[in-house]
């Protein structure tokens, strides 16, 4: 029911979405027509584009086949290509989701390992040295990073490749990149929720039990300190998707990113307003996992919020 | 006796064989060819095609009538002579019998007219349909012969079945395509594409069926995109790419100093100028010549654009079309003279306040070039607001017809193959391209009879005066003609690229 509920309140909330892309997209600075005749193009050119790709229609007309195109793709196509729009995002959209799921979960398990070595190792040199990374990392901009990378690792040292996405070792460098901010927040969060919940009854409980003290940590105190991360974890998702715009431009990756930036570029109208449509439903989905998978972890956020 | 001659004939004939052996095989395909880009063409349709990447490709995967060559001259592709009739409005082309196309249809007079008929309908979305317009119609006339019956005299018609819209498509494949045509277009050229995988990269292989002149000499041409400067050349210094284009001038010193590969610096016929809106002060003569004269070009394109940039010596950039090019005096720099000419034209110090609009990364350190206009301008006395936009918003600006301009001025590059297309769209009264309000009698008068006439001494005088006039009325701030700067590698031989930015391949060759 409670699935059930959240997608039927998404279903006003990505109307609304798509209103505001249709209009505000529509208000970007700069006639398609003009942009894709060329500079030296006259009026007349200009015209007979503008009427081939029905801008000339009202704004009304359009946003209904706007809407039309969400369940006829067919009628959705680029301005630029004449290609489907729903085939431009399916081919785009796995490298995408490639990049920010890998770069996720190894920012969760590097995040998730150094924040409980933080947590084991106050003081240490172990914990100096992570805490300074971590904060590098969160302070770190990506794009600079990201060029820092295939300075390193493509250029001197030759272990990877600088650019591209055509075999699966191009995938590395843009994935570790993207893990880097993830990685640094779950572990700041990770070392946090460790030391809070380090000396309470029930961990104790269970060392008396018998149970190690690595199944300790792992089991008992950890999965405590996973509910607030898997909460960062959908925003951090949310985020890794609209940085895929910096991602895929600096490594030359061809996903959703790289498909808006050129998008914006030529104000190709139906690329840009079905890219951020779908930006906004994988948001929505993203949320509702998150509050799944919280309730899963924590059985208290189960009990109904009103009694 | 008599068998002597036949005998030793058979043994010419034989040694000629061995001969021909090893030289049919040096023409077989070799090597790859990796080429890291800067943008992804988005098609390589020439019906929608304006990128040079586009036409680079659409080059080895199609054929044309004509084609231009590597210093935009016109060369014959498919066609083996043409003639106007007598009042000018015919113009028959003959065109090489028995070729195909890549599908196996036969590439006749049929094909020829139907692709030029798709490019001058506007119903097609084809971007160049008013380009075109005066080509009227095309008739197939038999297997060899085609007939344009032109809507308006025109003495440049050659130089526009020269150009990269004017490529022939296999229409029956467009057709049945549709949009993925632009992806896999059917051509009758030395390659066919192999795959295309947007934003990402473009391969090209040998056309097992291609029955023309030039077959390929590669296994295969990849095109990989790259946008980002620093990660493009970053391919080339680890070896990944043999070419990469577009070498900002803050990487040239890297790549130079690479033992595998170079900076080739070329003429580009990107002319960069700084197009007045001729209203208000700017239709004083006067302040347009102080705007000329306050302009440092030779500190600019050294200091600025680090050497890839040459100052204009007049409208019309290199390669254009050469031999009805003029070029004048370069303007000299004189800041005194340029305050004189304000105060003679009534403007003290702080008195002229003027807005100019500029792109951002849509030419080589564009921005940095405004705020050196800008500093330049200030230091003569006239209030200068620059205003630094995105591309979209740059595009609709300049695109403003005169009157409803806010703005003074604004950054402009051309760079368009012909005299009479880039000229006439300009600086005729009221049309095309022409966004400075500029209208001259004279002028009017040159360009309509530039384009009827076919006499290239006639062209050439007409021409002259035109370009002479407008160095002299300066509707522009004349700037720079753009350099282009490639990184190729040195296993990369016979590789050229024409004025309008257009790789070419044809004679390319890997010696690794």
């Amino acid at each position: 029911m409670f699935v059930v509920r959240r997608l039927a309140a998404a279903v006003p909330a990505l109307l609304v979405v798509s209103v505001l892309v249709f209009w505000f997209v529509d208000m970007i600075p700069g006639d398609p027509a003009v942009i894709l005749a060329g500079p030296t193009a006259t009026d007349q050119e200009i015209a007979a584009i503008r009427d081939f790709l029905g801008l000339n229609e009202p704004l009304g007309t359009r946003y209904i086949l706007f809407l039309r195109g969400l369940f006829e793709p067919e009628l959705a196509t680029s301005f630029r290509t004449g290609r489907p729009v729903a085939l431009e995002i399916a081919e785009r959209l796995p490298t995408t989701l490639a990049i920010a799921v890998g770069g996720l979960l190894v920012g969760l398990v590097v995040g998730a390992l150094s924040g409980v070595a933080c947590a084991l190792r106050q003081g240490t040199l172990t914990d100096t040295a992570i805490t300074v990374l971590t904060l590098a990392g969160i302070s770190m901009p990506i794009y600079w990073l990201g060029l820092l990378c295939i300075w390193l690792f493509a250029v001197n040292l030759g272990w990877l490749p600088a650019a591209g996405a055509s075999t699966p070792a191009h995938f590395v460098l843009p994935i570790l990149v993207v893990a880097t901010r993830p990685a640094a927040t779950f572990s700041r969060l990770v070392t946090a929720n460790l030391l809070e919940v380090m000396g309470k009854d029930y961990l104790d409980t269970a060392r008396s039990k018998g149970v190690s003290e690595l199944r300790v940590i792992l089991v008992h105190a950890l999965r405590n300190s996973l509910i607030a991360a898997v909460s960062v974890a959908g925003v951090q998702f949310g985020a890794m998707l609209g940085g895929s715009v910096i991602t895929e431009t600096v490594f030359g990756v061809p996903g959703l990113g790289r498909l808006l930036v050129q998008a914006v570029g030529s104000s190709d109208y139906p690329i840009i307003q079905y890219c951020i449509l779908m930006f906004a439903v994988f948001f929505i989905v993203i949320n509702l996992a998150t509050d799944l998978l919280t309730q899963w972890l924590d059985p208290r956020t189960r009990q109904p919020a009103t009694r | 006796m008599s068998m002597l001659p036949n005998q030793t004939l058979r043994r010419v004939t034989l040694v000629l064989m061995c001969l021909a052996t090893p030289l049919a095989v040096a023409a077989q395909p070799s090597g790859e060819l990796r080429v890291a880009v800067g943008i992804d063409p988005d098609t390589l349709d020439p019906l929608t095609n304006a990128l040079p990447i586009g036409n680079a490709i659409d080059l080895l995967v199609l054929n044309g009538l004509y084609r231009l060559g590597p210093t935009n001259n016109i060369v014959p592709d498919l066609a083996t002579e043409h003639f106007y009739s007598a009042d000018g409005m015919v113009l028959t082309v003959k065109l090489v019998t028995g070729r195909h196309f890549s599908n196996g249809d036969p590439l006749n007079a049929e094909a020829v007219a139907a692709s030029f008929n798709r490019l001058l309908d506007p119903a097609t979305g084809s971007i160049f349909a008013g380009l075109y317009a005066s080509l009227g119609k095309a008739v197939a006339v038999g297997e060899d012969t085609v007939e344009f019956h032109l809507s308006e005299p025109n003495g440049h018609a050659l130089m526009l079945l020269a150009n990269s819209a004017a490529m022939i498509v296999n229409v029956g494949a467009a057709q049945a395509m549709g949009a993925e045509y632009g992806r896999r277009p059917v051509g009758s050229g030395p390659y066919i594409v192999e795959d295309y995988i947007g934003g990402e990269r473009i391969s090209l292989v040998p056309n097992p069926s291609y029955d023309g002149p030039t077959p390929a000499t590669l296994t295969r041409i990849t095109f990989i995109v790259v946008p980002e400067d620093g990660s493009r050349m970053a391919l080339l210094e680890t070896g990944d790419v043999d070419i990469a284009e577009r070498v900002p001038p803050e990487a040239i010193p890297a790549i130079q100093a690479l033992d595998h590969a170079d900076v080739r610096f070329l003429p580009s016929m990107f002319s960069i100028n700084m197009e007045l809106v001729l209203r208000g002060a700017l239709t004083d003569a006067r302040v347009r010549q102080a705007l000329n004269i306050s302009v440092d070009r030779d500190g600019i394109a050294k200091g600025v654009l680090g050497d890839l940039g040459t100052p204009s010596v007049g409208m019309v950039g290199p390669g254009t079309q050469d031999d009805l090019r003029r070029t004048f005096e370069p303007l000299p720099y004189d800041p005194a003279r340029a305050r004189a000419l304000l105060a003679e034209a009534g403007y003290g110090p702080g008195q002229l306040s003027l807005t100019m609009t500029c792109p951002t990364g849509r030419y080589i350190k564009d921005v940095q070039v405004c705020q050196a206009l800008q500093g330049l301008w200030q230091s003569i006395g006239i209030n200068v607001q620059a205003n630094i936009v995105d591309r979209g918003t740059w595009s609709g600006v300049v695109n403003t017809l005169p009157d409803a301009r806010l703005d003074n001025m604004g950054m402009v590059g051309r760079a368009t193959a012909g005299m009479d297309y880039t000229l006439y769209r300009l600086f005729y009264t009221g049309v095309g391209a022409n966004r400075t309000g500029f209208s001259n009698a004279r002028v009017d008068d040159l360009l309509r009879l530039g384009r009827a006439t076919t006499d290239p001494g006639q062209q050439k005088e007409i021409y002259g005066e035109v370009q002479q006039i407008i160095w002299d009325e300066q509707p522009f701030v004349f700037l720079w003609y753009q350099k282009q700067a490639m990184g190729v590698g040195d296993a990369v031989k016979g590789f050229e690229v024409r004025p309008d930015e257009t790789m070419l391949f044809q004679n390319v060759t890997v010696e690794r």
